[in-house]
């Protein structure tokens, strides 16, 4: 390279990258060809009806009805009983005539001579209770329409969600507590605009919208039981039984949509590459002048599209953005780049439905549980889905929130079609090992030299980033002094595993004849160095203000809060010599065999969680 | 055209070649014969840039084989016909003529020729629905879509019927008529002893014997003599055969010997036929001997 100048250096790039991109095209047509050839009749009637019922569920929810439980009770009831309006009117029930001789057949309540007739079955008591609600309802309504309200309401509840126990952002101060507070000045149930009495409500908590005209439920507008409709954020006023916690259920089974297609994308997905290894079918390919990388490229690359289109079809019809397309193209990536790596490990099509399954169960809980708190904690945004689900509520999305919500999803696909394609090589293609052993393979796969252990350090940083955040939501409803300490360890572990995995791959695979325990220090050092530099991606969720949550700062603990320029810095190289010893103990242990392995996880992550509690401590 | 220097391949702690050196030239076809294991797919895999060699390095056409150019010029045959079983074969051979960034119209007008030279009919049939044999038939003209000037054949007649087995060896032979020049493996060494120029022979991952046929016989086995004498020489092995009596011995000396013991007894030698060793009886001698010593190591 150094006889040629830049100008032929570079048109040797560009006409390599053009030839790449024409293979990459060829490949993808031809699997498309494939692909729709190989689509039997009965495949194709089940697609279509997927698509139909996804469909379906997303138009009930458009409609705003969303009345799934529609008519399904009888109530036989005069057009002259005041009863009869209540009945038309509520979504579940339906009038019929009141002949006594239909209950149990034809109606579950009869209402005569102002008596109410129950048949005797678990139907008819529900459909008692659900005309009793309506009722209850009803009277309500009327005496919202009272002009002097304040004989209707003696009492006026106003809920304010705010901070608990300190565990959600908050700007204002105040609270009680326990998220509410007694006003007592309006009646016309929109809290919102109303200022509190006595002064001990907080206004609603920073950073999240709370003017509720637009969207489900939102902060300080709790939705209303049935009073909001199933799928509807609802009222804003009712007896207090009916009060429930925001929750944009209809956004969300708007943005669950998208899920659908991606659960059935992957089975054939998955099919095409586990079989280019069965029986050596994909040698062929890789004697071919095609690079593996472009052969993966260009059959994933119908399978991308197809997703983009579906996502983009579906974004049109329930009324999303840009944003929404956006946000679940990540997604949709990494569904893809993870069942590629499943196909690439699974040794039978048995194994890939037990990969496939796993990666839709997995992403969709990590994509789907946060969004329920989309109004509710900044956690939340670790999920694209409460981008789509804020884009359908119509709250703009920021540059540093997309990137923190969908930043793990791009380098994580990056990194797991990396590894698969370290293995899409006839050397590893077609040998039968257990899914364990493939994975490590595939890390020995980029492993070349010492340093590439920093280097795998530092890309394990995604995948580190996804945990800890799941770990996050999942442990954020448990009380302070749980959640914690565990997720200290949690962190501790997932961090130690992490850094020493591909330590233990590298010392019995490529260095297996280098195994002394100055290289393992070594090694230790390089994956403690390459993770600390890594590790400093997660300054990203400065952006978003998770660090304002005390799990935030326990999962993500930051440097630069110490009052002098030492102990600053002293803050800034004391994760690097944790990273490097921890490590470094773990590497030891990994050049003796996978069981000394697995018992210097121990003391590595024992260092870890205390050196987190002690720097927790000290920050809190 | 191809050079394999030195190639070694180690899977961890099994050393499956060890050391294999050969060229071979232009129009040429060169057989690699060996036991299974002996190294020879492993060996081929190497020329063909799909398993990277622990030490060695091997060039064909002038590239080395690691370079992805290297593979315009080869045309790679593996021991199983792994096709697309949903492809038929007019499309098989057209996705991977067009992988080659052959043009449509030279694809289609070399795919047809190719086919029809093979005699393969149910041309947009699906593959899965063929017999093993025009399977083998469709993977041959697969590797030839991209006209290359290397062929490396890995057990091209594997699982076919003695019919299809000779149409395929013929098929060989006018590929080398053609210019081209192929390395192919074999354990039916009947096979290689028919089509190849020049033979190696593999065992536990070493070539132990090169050459033409000839030369192998010639280094490696040994010739017979059976000679027929009209009297029995008593201190010679003789064995009746008809109204004569047959010995086998070794070399002309010994020849000259019977003849001067049968002059002794009134006799005389009536017939002396040679036997050549078949490439197969060579092969089990040197195999049972690099046995043997891998047995004393």
């Amino acid at each position: 390279m150094s006889d040629r100048s830049p100008a032929t250096w570079l048109r040797s790039a560009v006409r390599r990258a053009g030839e790449a991109a024409r293979s990459v095209g060829r490949i993808a047509r031809w699997e498309t060809r494939r692909s729709v050839g190989v689509l039997d009749r009965r495949t194709a009637i089940l697609g279509v009806l997927a698509l139909l019922v996804a469909g379906a569920v997303g138009g009930a929810a458009l409609v705003g009805g969303g009345a799934l439980d529609r008519d399904i009770y009888r109530v036989g009831v005069a057009p002259d009983s005041p009863y009869h309006d209540v009945v038309v009117e509520d979504p579940a029930l339906t009038a019929r005539a009141p002949d006594p001789n239909q209950l149990g057949r034809g109606t579950e309540v009869v209402i005569r001579d102002g008596r109410f007739y129950v048949a005797d079955s678990a139907k008819a008591r529900a459909a008692l209770s659900t005309l009793r609600d309506a009722v209850g309802r009803q009277n309500l309504d009327r005496m919202g329409a009272e002009e002097n309200t304040s004989a209707a309401f003696p009492v006026v509840v106003t809920l304010r969600y705010t901070d608990r126990g300190g565990e959600t952002p908050t700007d204002g101060g105040g609270s009680n507590g326990d998220g509410d507070a007694v006003g007592g000045t309006s009646a016309d149930g929109d809290d919102t605009d109303t200022a509190p009495s006595d002064g001990t409500t907080a206004e609603p908590s920073g950073g999240l919208d709370t003017d509720g005209a637009t969207r489900d439920g939102p902060v300080g507008v709790p939705s209303l039981g049935a009073a909001g409709g199933l799928l509807g954020g609802g009222d804003s006023s009712g007896s207090p039984a009916d009060i429930s916690p925001p929750f944009p259920f209809a956004s969300l089974v708007l943005a669950f949509l998208f899920f659908v297609p991606m659960n059935f994308v992957i089975q054939p997905y998955g099919s095409t590459i586990l079989n280019e290894r069965i029986n050596h079918r994909g040698e062929l390919l890789l004697v071919t002048p095609v690079s593996p990388s472009a052969i993966v490229a260009g059959k994933t690359l119908p399978y991308l599209g197809l997703l983009v289109s579906v996502t983009a079809l579906i974004t049109l019809a329930i009324g999303g953005g840009v944003t929404s397309v956006a946000a679940v193209a990540p997604v949709a990536t990494l569904f893809l780049a993870a069942t590629f790596v499943g196909a690439m490990f699974a040794r039978s099509f048995k194994e890939l439905t037990f990969v496939t399954v796993f990666v839709s169960v997995f992403l969709t809980s990590y994509a789907f549980v946060p969004a329920i708190f989309t109004n509710v904690t900044p956690i939340a945004l670790i999920s694209p889905l409460t981008l789509v689900v804020r884009d359908l509520q119509g709250v703009g999305v920021t540059a540093a929130e997309y990137c923190f919500s969908t930043g793990p999803f791009y380098v994580g696909s990056t990194v797991l079609f990396a590894l698969g394609i370290g293995v899409y090589r006839e050397e590893d293609m077609f040998t039968q090992r257990p899914v364990p052993l493939k994975f490590l393979d595939a890390l020995n796969s980029r492993i070349t030299r010492p340093r590439s252990v920093a280097l795998l350090s530092a890309f394990s940083i995604p995948f580190v980033f996804i945990a800890e955040l799941l770990a996050i939501a999942v442990l954020f409803v448990l009380p302070g002094t749980v959640s914690v300490p565990l997720l200290l360890v949690v962190v501790a572990t997932v961090e130690e595993v992490a850094k020493s995995v591909h330590v233990y791959a590298a010392v019995r695979g490529p260095f297996t004849d280098r195994r002394t325990d100055e290289f393992a220090l070594r090694l230790g050092a390089l994956s403690g160095l390459g993770f600390f530099l890594g590790e400093k991606f997660t300054a990203v969720v400065q952006f978003v203000g998770l660090p304002d949550l005390e799990l935030g700062r326990a999962a993500f603990v930051s440097v630069g809060d110490g009052p002098t320029l030492a102990i600053g810095v002293l803050l800034l190289l004391a994760p690097l010599v944790l990273h490097a010893t921890t490590a470094s103990v773990a590497a030891l242990g990994a050049r003796r065999g996978r069981y000394a392995y697995l018992a210097a996880l121990v003391p590595a992550i024992g260092i870890h969680a205390a050196y987190n509690l002690v720097v927790v401590t000290a920050i809190a | 055209m191809i050079e394999a220097a030195a190639l070694r391949k180690t899977y961890r702690d099994f050393p499956a070649v060890v050391g294999s050196t050969f060229e071979v030239d232009r129009g040429e076809i060169f057989g690699i014969v060996g036991p299974n294991g002996a190294g020879k797919t492993t060996t081929l895999k190497m020329i063909a840039g799909l398993v990277d060699p622990t030490a060695g390095a091997a060039t064909v056409a002038g590239f080395d084989a690691a370079d992805p150019e290297m593979r315009r010029s080869l045309g790679f045959l593996p021991e199983e016909s792994p096709l697309y079983e949903d492809m038929t074969a007019r499309s098989y051979l057209r996705f991977f003529a067009d992988l080659y960034d052959v043009p449509a119209e030279t694809a289609t007008e070399r795919i047809e020729r190719n086919l029809d030279r093979l005699e393969l009919d149910h041309r947009d049939r699906r593959l899965g629905d063929v017999s093993k044999g025009m399977k083998r038939k469709v993977a041959i003209v697969r590797s030839l879509v991209n006209d290359p000037d290397v062929l490396v054949y890995d057990e091209p007649a594997s699982g076919l019927d003695p019919l299809t087995t000779n149409y395929v060896l013929e098929f060989v032979r006018e590929l080398r008529d053609a210019g081209k020049t192929v390395l192919f493996s074999a354990h039916n060494l009947y096979h290689v002893e028919s089509v190849c120029d020049r033979v190696a022979i593999m065992n536990h991952g070493e070539i132990v014997a090169r050459g033409t046929v000839p030369e192998i016989r010639e280094q490696y086995g040994t010739t017979e003599y059976r000679v027929f004498t009209s009297r029995p020489v008593p201190d010679a092995d003789t064995e009746p055969d008809g109204d004569r009596h047959a010995v086998t011995v070794e070399d002309m000396s010994a020849v000259e010997r019977i003849r001067e013991q049968a002059a002794e007894r009134g006799g005389e030698v009536v017939d002396i036929r040679t036997r050549e060793p078949s490439l197969e009886e060579i092969f089990l001698d040197l195999a049972a001997e690099t046995d043997g010593l891998r047995g004393k190591r």
